[in-house]
């Protein structure tokens, strides 16, 4: 069942579709929830898509088998999608065959509540024609919005009194499940993976992860002047010896970009966290996009050891989140989340745990002697130490005790122990899962990042085997053959383009138009392939 | 410790002896330092002292050392800063660090020159004054590094002068023992590019302010020195701190 809840920025649209997936989660379904916004506070047009499935599910859909209007404009917009019931206020004029009515904006009047709450009304009107029981909604509105939303239960009663129509039959399939953002999932397996700090000045799509780490006393979580400060910031707790993290952008990302070269020539452990947008430059603020993948491999000047994943699903960026951290601090090298809006911002149903704190040795102590932080190790790798030990950093090329140096020799051997590291990090990840394959059939569609859940629906249907990338650097691509298609949410196609280096044929399916795919989509583009 | 590698002569030496000073002063008194600095010929003297040590990048050392204290509170953090370093590429973390009143110390080797790139004019050159990059005279005006600081907040404002080691060496001391955000600025001739050594005659000496408002006229005159200012305050990180637990 895919139900699309639209209305104008204030509505409390993106809020409505937490609690419509909470609603189905606590009747057992698997739910994927995508948020569409327009940068903007007020007016303008807003809607949340929640997707509910007995089977696991990690994408909305196109076709609606029920629109929920909060004005009257936004129904034109979806209409083309719409394959079932209209859900709106009655006093609205719009034409459907099949529709349920509400004196909506009436009632919450009525009741002298605040215009927002229409929200929770239209809610009801749709759970109640579904068949939902009322205790369901109340319970699912009493967690989700605690005392303050008491008020709002009195709303859910009018509704469900009456309201005395049934168009359809959600019943209970399984155990209560948990709704959780991309955000959440990000912010968790940082967490678990030992995070004490974190820095980021406010950019969507990853502001979100800033309020929840804000909000939660596991972590200081601060907002510096700027991204370079906010990486600085994470580079100084970082060689204080305390695990620390940042995320932005690609604007804020590119600040960044020489401190990045110093946390690689530093050897000091720093997860970014990049979650892309539309672009370029302020782009469409608050639409998804798959644009950044060689900046996010290539981010600064000089070489140096890097880590790049992206996630395929809000789960598995609670995994790769840890991983990351866990694997930057074993290298001692800057690792980056290369993540999207319609992972940070959009919700499922997932289960978070397994993510642990891989401890690395700190030495802390004061001593008389230099401690040789940069000793040349046959692993790359050396021996870690913070203050007050007598231990000295450089962005310079330096000797084994850190001081800087432009000898020849000792340049040599620096540059190359700092490199070596590379090797272990591609034996490591090897083990890691680098990338997916689920075998279906000869023919193969490759993709990344938050396409996956989308992808896999469709080459399930058609018999289509799937490859799906998740460590970008150091980077692994399955063994193809056959005919390949490519999703990407980009113009030119940033991983066919790595697919092609291989010698494969790649056709592309790829939009730019800041909206991630659906199953229906790709299975068009995939059928208009073969005419 | 690092080979020196400045000129002959550079303001720079007496800084590094005076620092060296205060700074064993304080961990006689059983304190941990650790400090860092920006690029410039001011900022190999991360490599001079033997003292935990991070060299950064241009401009940045005041967020790395909040970083660092925020991280462990129990060190005093020392950063080392120029006045193109500090003034040009990264005068809005100068800023922000005052007005949060971040337990650290910044000295500003203010030399009126980018040094290490070979004589180019930064936010504190003169107006008028020649240099590479200004072959007509300089057309901007100078900002004076200790009002930006008061106004922005800092807690502890000074201005020392290199000819006079053994005042620089207490200044800093104090500096260090203040909790909250210190700022002194040190006026540092560089011999090979802005040599204004002379000024030594024309410095002179004040006492503290009572107010910022007083502060601020005092430090007008760029040969002023001393200690302009000091205010207790709750500092960034013990609000921080608290905040969590
Ligand atoms: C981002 C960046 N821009 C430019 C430089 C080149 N650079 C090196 S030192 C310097 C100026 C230093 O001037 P100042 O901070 O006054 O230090 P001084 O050498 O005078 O002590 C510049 C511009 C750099 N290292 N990094
Ligand atoms: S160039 Fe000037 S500041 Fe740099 S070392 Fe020489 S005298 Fe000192
Ligand atoms: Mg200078």
């Amino acid at each position: 069942m895919n139900v699309c809840i639209a209305g104008a920025a204030g509505d409390g649209i993106r809020g409505a579709g937490v609690i419509l997936g909470k609603i189905f989660c606590k009747l057992g379904y698997s739910v994927f929830v995508y948020q569409e916004y327009q940068s903007r506070i007020r007016g303008g047009h807003n809607a949340s898509v929640v997707r509910a499935s007995e089977r696991e599910i990690n994408s909305h859909g196109y076709y609606y088998d029920a629109l929920i209007c909060l004005r009257d404009y936004v129904f034109e917009k979806h209409v083309e999608r719409l394959r079932g019931v209209l859900v709106c206020d009655s006093s609205f004029n719009l034409e459907h065959d099949r529709k349920v009515e509400f004196p909506i904006t009436e009632t919450v009047k009525k009741l002298n509540l605040p215009d927002i709450s229409r929200n929770i009304a239209a809610i009801s009107v749709f759970c109640k024609s579904f068949g939902i029981e009322a205790e369901v909604v109340e319970s699912v509105i009493r967690e989700s919005l605690g005392k303050a939303g008491e008020r709002n239960l009195e709303v859910v009663r009018a509704v469900y009194e009456n309201l005395d129509i049934t168009v359809g039959q959600v019943r209970r399939v399984g155990e209560r499940k948990e709704l959780v953002s991309g955000a959440k999932a990000i912010a968790e397996g940082m967490l678990d993976a030992g995070l004490k700090f974190y820095y980021a000045y406010p950019m969507t799509p990853a502001t979100p992860i800033l309020h929840i780490l804000a909000a939660d006393n596991r972590c200081v979580a601060l907002q510096p002047e700027s991204e370079i400060a906010a990486i600085m910031m994470a580079i100084g707790s970082a060689f204080g010896g305390e695990r620390a993290a940042v995320g932005t952008s690609g604007g804020g990302f590119a600040l960044m970009s020489e401190s990045i070269s110093l946390a690689g020539m530093a050897e000091i452990p720093v997860l970014i966290i990049l979650a892309q947008r539309s672009g370029p430059s302020t782009g469409m603020a608050t639409f998804t996009a798959q644009q950044d993948l060689y900046f996010a491999l290539n981010p600064a000047h000089g070489e140096f050891p890097l880590i790049v994943a992206s996630p395929l699903t809000i789960e598995d960026s609670y995994r790769l989140a840890g991983e990351l951290l866990n694997l930057s601090w074993k290298f001692q090298t800057p690792a980056i989340l290369l993540t999207e809006k319609h992972i940070t911002e959009s919700y499922t149903t997932a289960k978070l745990g397994g993510v642990v704190k891989k401890e690395v040795e700190i030495f802390r102590e004061k001593s008389s002697e230099i401690f040789k932080r940069y000793e040349i190790t046959e692993s790359g790798v050396s021996p870690y130490a913070s203050p007050p030990a007598l231990v000295k950093a450089n962005s310079n090329e330096h000797d084994e005790y850190g001081f800087a140096t432009d000898d020849a020799e000792i340049a040599t051997e620096m540059y190359a122990k700092r490199m070596r590291k590379e090797e272990k990090i591609a034996k490591v990840v090897a083990n890691l899962e680098p990338y997916i394959e689920i075998k279906n059939g000869k023919d193969w569609i490759v993709t990344w990042g938050s396409n996956f859940g989308a992808v896999k629906e469709v080459a399930e249907e058609l018999g289509f085997s799937v490859a799906a990338v998740r460590f970008m650097r150091p980077l692994f691509l399955p063994k193809i053959s056959g005919e390949v298609f490519c999703v990407e949410c980009n113009y030119t196609g940033l991983l066919a383009r790595l697919l092609e280096a291989e010698g494969l044929e790649v056709k592309r399916i790829l939009r730019w138009d800041g909206r991630p795919f659906t199953p229906e989509e790709i299975r068009r583009e995939v059928e208009r392939w073969a005419e | 410790m690092g080979r020196i590698s400045w000129c002959p002569g550079c303001g720079n030496f007496a800084i590094l002896r005076a620092f060296e000073k205060a700074s064993q002063r304080v961990i006689k008194e059983g304190y941990d330092i650790a400090i860092s600095s920006g690029i410039g010929c001011h900022g190999k003297i991360s490599d001079y002292l033997n003292l935990p040590s991070f060299h950064v990048i241009h401009g940045r050392v005041p967020p790395f050392l909040t970083g660092l204290k925020l991280a462990n509170p129990n060190l005093i953090v020392v950063g080392f800063s120029g006045d193109g370093d500090g003034l040009n590429e990264g005068v809005e973390h100068f800023v922000h660090a005052a007005r949060r009143n971040t337990d650290i110390t910044i000295i500003l080797h203010n030399n009126g020159v980018f040094g290490l790139t070979t004589g180019q004019v930064t936010a504190t050159s003169p107006k008028g004054w020649k240099s590479k990059s200004t072959p007509y005279g300089n057309p901007e005006y100078p900002i004076n590094a200790c009002q930006l600081m008061l106004a922005s907040g800092a807690t502890f404002v000074a201005r020392v002068f290199t000819g006079e080691q053994k005042r620089m060496a207490e200044i800093f001391y104090r500096a260090m023992k203040h909790k909250g955000f210190s700022f002194v600025e040190v006026l540092q001739p560089c011999m090979s590019f802005n040599n204004f050594w002379d000024l030594r005659k024309e410095v002179f000496w004040v006492e503290k302010a009572e107010s910022v408002y007083e502060a601020m006229r005092k430090c007008e005159d760029a040969r002023a020195c001393g200690i302009f200012y000091t205010e207790e305050k709750e500092t960034y990180e013990d609000v921080v701190w608290r905040s969590m637990f």
